[in-house]
């Protein structure tokens, strides 16, 4: 954007400037101090209120939870789900919304209408089980991805960016001799790069925090995902479970166990998001039209 | 376009496979789907290894290796396959398992709550009964009768148990500030005010400044300090006998005067001010670093944990158990769980006739010899655990234990009394004092009577009952209701199905 | 449910409507490949959402797991019955709407504002750190979020209480006092999604046509006026179609997190459905019951996102469906 350099201009930028600027250390404080309580001993943590650098920096809790391969194991885990999940669904995704997207399809309403009452009435659990039961995708790693293949609200946010691409566009492609799949690959996905990073995002974040159906459909602990290791060490450390205080001698996970789980679980996935950023640029539509 | 040919295939299966999934919700009659483990047919002789799969609550971080397991496998002759899911969300699982007939041949409720939950399918005759079995396995039949009695559905034994002792809690407290203040232990509920007093105004912690608490307590009325006390001061312990019919704890005198007792303690503040809103954590937090002195309710045996987290903090520290605190009449009491933690349950659906439900009985017979239970309980000796003394003494690697041998610990039947298995081998005097105080405790302990007895409404709508009478109890120790607000919070409870509460445990009592 | 019996007029369009038969399947030929695009998510959306919709019966029955949905038995509407004369009931639902109302009305917008105020950053160095540190709390579970606010405002030795003893005023209760439980839920909510809300309309302000900002710069339109004329009309089909999304979840709060704030003290603004149907149906194994809530739930859902659906289209917006 062109500077404006009025004094008005000025003082626009400058509050606005400072407002983020306070909003977003608001944001990042709590996470800081996950960060740092990872890094430091539990006495220290014990000890001190709300710990944002560490006076004793220790590695211990990390030693503990890198000494077995199950990390590793459900990272990899986590990064397949994210990765293929992620892939399948936007190529779905995609597909269905572009069809609902044109104005001109008959039947278009009743499809959407049946897509958004399924955000609204839901069968429940079991027999959503039976379901991926009969399909033979117990104890698979597609039923982390199948069953929930394609999110409504995605779609929905994804039709209505593609609606608001020009039709004149997809006219003149059509006289040029594109066909459907031509316009969608060639000319509606390129220009709508911010969409498809946001959506995509969307669904990785959604793979990535897998746990529910991981803990239905997976017998095989080996194939359990990283959120179901987060969640099992934040719960058993938080103490919510009364009755299992069995023998002393093996007390609950320490704090700073849990909050290096959380950061070793987090991070991948925070780390998406800078990587998309660049599709969020300015004018990335102009570009493209006119490359 | 071979998306389209996929999906159609897919379709089609989909349509075929509904008929015979809306069939499949029946349940009963259809064989089990996966039939656990149990496909190739056994041969009668005995020498080949029994294959049990096993479901249990995953009460450790990761699921244990098969260390522990392949040594199980040789002790007992089976071929095992063990299943974890997460305690957090093994409801789900159990009930999903349930529904859908995929239960495994062995399955581990959760705690006493799923149990009750179940007994609606134990009537049903969903699983096999156990008891006329039981007398055939010598070890299983050591297993304590007033426990077995307690586990039973309409008279029936359909479950082997896990032991608990049966009263463990009591006070961990800081014998440091106590001997500062000269203060002895409290013998009686009033020298137990006083010492949250002193903690809370004479500066135990000798820095000068007035910043520690006496009591640390939490949102959790049973587990946290306040049953605990109320059986103190005489409370029955959740139901009692009143003029020849059992009466909720809640409608005894003894009860009101707990708390006032908690509501003085807060008033004056003695203890923490937000302790309706504190969680388990946060309560051990405030202990652990020094504030507080008195951590009451919980089990007396913690005090290993609380104490390797306090000396961290406060290197000079030093701590005690203490339980025997007599009511304001002098006598003694301590609330018992009914000795039980959980039970395993053998679903007729995986189970499929009675030789191989004798088969898995034997396994769980020979769980209980000294053998089985130390390994599944502390662990391989020599590498787990040695023994001192005649007791178990764990390495001081606890990362091991905790990944190796913890996820087995909560599965193993009975208790030391009847498997056999080592005591502990302490060496914290707190705990050395908390093991003599567990059987003091028993002494004087008050079972809950309806802890074998059944009501429907309870089952119903306990559990949305019970939370009026929670809130009645912290509002009234905050001061937001009086002695006439409580009776009135009361009448309601009564009048949402208390009533029949009452009059169905008590129906059933008479029997 | 005037909308539901005018829903089979509005499934084709009016103009196509009168034509004939033969146009519209020379349109359907025509548009042929569309509909291979869309037969397979509408296929998922069949096995996986539509299929176990059956699921639904067990609301009017008192379903037993092991007796399955053939075999359990009838009762009406025992179970909605219960609900609705559960003394507390009305209670709960003002509760559920009241905690609704804060989410359209405070949170809702404030997304929005964020995205805007992150669009006018000059430079993108620091657009991309500001956006890339405010959305991290969506990362933090519910537990974690609820766990670290205790720690700051607890009245036993909290930063903020303690501050304001330090500047001479009274402790204040947030944790048990009932007024403040409505403050603390949302400003978590604020704290923990408002970040995370810019990014949908990032995405549609960066779909923007630079052109129509400098053609409004040569009018010399300054920075809010270029706003106010140009990216807020741009977004606002986004903003319409998340409204209506939102709305259709109006009795969906986050489970988790009202229930971790709940106690004793302030059950009687904090108890919500979803924390009832927790307490009265699922730990209990009530299966039927709980079922049954959720399916008034989704009735309310449904109305709600018909009726915005439809005033949206009168005001010239696409809708939802």
């Amino acid at each position: 954007m062109v500077e404006d350099r009025s004094f008005g201009g000025r003082l626009f930028a400058a509050v606005n400037f400072t407002l983020l600027a306070i909003i977003a250390l608001i944001t990042v404080l709590p996470f800081i101090h996950v960060v740092a309580g990872s890094f430091t001993t539990s006495a220290e943590l014990a000890a001190s209120k709300f710990v944002l650098i560490p006076k004793v920096w220790s590695l211990e809790a990390y030693k503990f939870i890198f000494s077995t391969n199950t990390i590793f194991r459900a990272m990899g885990v986590s990064v397949g789900v994210t990765l293929v999940g992620t892939l399948v669904s936007m190529f779905l995704t995609a597909l269905m919304a572009y069809g609902l997207s044109r104005r001109d399809l008959d039947g278009r309403k009743v499809v959407n209408f049946m897509v958004v009452f399924t955000m609204l009435f839901h069968g429940g659990m079991i027999p959503t089980f039976l379901v991926v039961k009969e399909l033979g995708l117990i104890d698979t790693y597609a039923s982390l991805i199948i069953p929930s293949a394609i999110s409504a609200f995605n779609m929905i946010i994804l039709r209505n960016f593609f609606q608001n691409i020009p039709e004149g566009l997809e006219e003149s492609a059509k006289i040029d001799g594109c066909s459907d799949f031509g316009i969608l690959f060639k000319i509606v996905l390129p220009l709508s790069m911010p969409a498809i990073a946001t959506i995509s995002l969307f669904y990785a974040v959604t793979y990535w925090n897998t746990y529910m159906t991981a803990i239905l459909y997976l017998d095989d602990s080996a194939k359990w995902p990283i959120q179901v290791l987060l969640r099992q060490i934040v719960v058993l450390a938080s103490g919510m479970d009364h009755s299992s205080t069995l023998d002393a001698a093996v007390p609950p996970p320490d704090q700073t166990i849990k909050m290096a789980v959380i950061v070793v679980a987090t991070l991948p996935i925070l780390m998406v998001y800078p990587f998309l950023q660049k599709h969020f640029a300015k004018g990335a539509m102009l570009g493209s039209m006119k490359g | 376009m071979v998306m389209k040919k996929k999906s159609f295939s897919i379709m089609l299966a989909a349509l075929l496979t509904l008929s015979v999934m809306l069939t499949a919700c029946g349940g009963n009659e259809k064989p089990a789907a996966a039939p656990a483990g149990g496909d190739t047919a056994k041969g009668a002789e005995s020498d080949a290894p029994t294959e049990i799969k096993i479901m249990l609550p995953l009460n450790t971080s990761e699921t244990p290796p098969d260390t522990i397991k392949k040594e199980l496998e040789k002790l007992t002759n089976t071929k095992l396959t063990y299943q974890f899911f997460p305690a957090d969300t093994y409801e789900e699982k159990l009930n999903s398992s349930f529904a859908t007939s995929s239960l495994p041949q062995v399955t581990y409720l959760k705690n006493q709550t799923t149990f009750i939950q179940m007994k609606d399918a134990i009537k049903d005759g969903q699983f096999w009964e156990i008891g006329p079995y039981l007398s055939e396995f010598p070890n299983l039949s050591k297993l304590k009768p007033e426990i077995l009695n307690n586990t039973k559905v309409d008279g029936k034994l359909y479950s082997l148990y896990i032991g608990r002792p049966l009263a463990r809690q009591g006070i961990i407290y800081r014998k440091d500030w106590a001997d500062k203040l000269n203060l002895a232990p409290p013998a009686n509920v009033d020298e137990l005010f006083e010492m949250a007093k002193a903690f809370t105004e004479q500066d135990p912690d000798g820095n000068g400044v007035k910043d520690t608490i006496g009591v640390v307590d939490r949102n959790e009325l049973t587990y946290g300090a306040f049953k605990t006390v109320s059986s103190w001061f005489g409370t029955p312990n959740g139901w009692g006998e009143k003029d020849g019919q059992l009466q909720p704890e809640f409608t005894f005198p003894q009860y009101i005067d707990t708390m006032d007792f908690f509501k003085k303690l807060r008033d004056g503040g003695y203890m923490n001010q937000d302790f309706a809103a504190t969680s388990k954590t946060d309560a051990v937090k405030m202990f652990t670093s020094g504030k507080a002195g008195l951590y009451i309710g919980g089990s007396m045996q913690d005090i290993d944990s609380l104490n390797k987290d306090l000396i961290k903090n406060v290197p000079e520290a030093v701590l005690d158990t203490h339980s025997m605190v007599a009511g304001p009449d002098g006598k003694f009491a301590q609330w018992m769980i009914p000795g039980y933690n959980n039970v395993v349950l053998f679903p007729k659906g995986a189970v499929k006739d009675e030789a191989e439900l004798k088969k898995i009985l034997a396994f769980f017979d020979k769980m209980m010899t000294p053998e089985v239970a130390n390994l599944m309980f502390w662990g391989i000796e020599g590498v787990h655990y040695t023994v001192e003394d005649g007791k178990a003494k764990p390495t001081d690697d606890k990362e091991l234990i905790e990944r190796e041998v913890k996820g087995y610990k909560d599965s193993v039947i009975g208790e030391s009394e009847t498997n056999g298995m080592y005591e502990p081998y302490n060496i914290l005097p707190g705990r050395i004092h908390a093991e003599e105080l567990l059987l003091e405790n028993v002494k004087v302990g008050v079972p809950d009577p309806t802890a074998p007895l059944d009501s429907a409404t309870y089952t119903e709508k306990g559990v949305e009952l019970q939370q009026i009478i929670t809130d009645a109890t912290y509002k009234y120790m905050y001061g937001q209701i009086d002695k006439a607000g409580f009776e009135k919070e009361v009448e309601n409870w009564k009048k949402r199905g208390g009533d029949k509460i009452i009059e169905e445990y008590n129906a059933a009592y008479k029997k | 449910m005037q909308e539901v019996t005018a829903q089979p007029s509005r499934i084709q369009p009016v103009p196509e409507a009168s034509k004939s038969n033969h146009e519209v399947r020379k349109r359907i030929w025509r548009n042929r490949w569309l509909y291979v695009m869309i037969a397979p998510g509408l296929l998922y959306f069949i096995i996986f959402k539509y299929l176990p919709m059956y699921g639904l019966i067990i609301s009017f029955q008192d379903y037993k797991p092991y007796n399955g949905i053939l075999g359990s038995q009838w009762v009406g509407m025992k179970h909605f019955t219960r609900l609705f004369t559960e003394p507390d009931f009305l209670n709960i639902l003002m509760n559920t709407l009241i905690l609704f109302a804060l989410n359209i009305f405070i949170y809702f917008p404030i997304p929005i504002i964020l995205a805007l105020m992150l669009n006018e950053l000059r430079g993108n160095f620091f657009k991309r750190i500001f956006q890339s540190l405010l959305y991290i709390p969506h990362f933090m579970s519910w537990v974690i979020v609820v766990s670290i606010s205790f720690v700051m405002v607890t009245m036993d030795g909290g930063i903020i209480n303690d501050l304001l003893v330090f500047f001479g005023f009274e402790k204040i209760n947030f944790l048990l006092n009932p007024s403040w439980f409505r403050p603390m839920y949302i400003i978590q909510v604020i704290w923990r999604e408002a970040g995370w809300g810019t990014i949908i309309y990032l995405a549609s302000i960066a779909a923007i046509d630079p052109g129509l900002y400098e053609a409004a710069r040569m009018d010399g339109a300054g920075r809010l006026r270029q706003i106010w004329h140009i990216t807020i009309p741009a977004i606002r089909g986004v903003i319409v179609t998340l409204f209506i999304l939102k709305i259709g979840s109006v009795l969906d709060l986050g489970f988790e997190h009202v229930y971790l704030l709940l106690n004793s003290m302030n059950r009687e603004v904090a108890e919500i459905i979803d924390t009832y149907v927790y307490t009265a149906g699922l730990r209990q194994g009530q299966f039927s019951y709980s079922t049954a809530i959720g399916f008034f739930k989704s009735i309310i859902g449904l109305i709600l996102v018909m009726a915005v659906n439809k005033i949206s289209k009168k005001m010239g917006e696409e809708g939802v469906y």
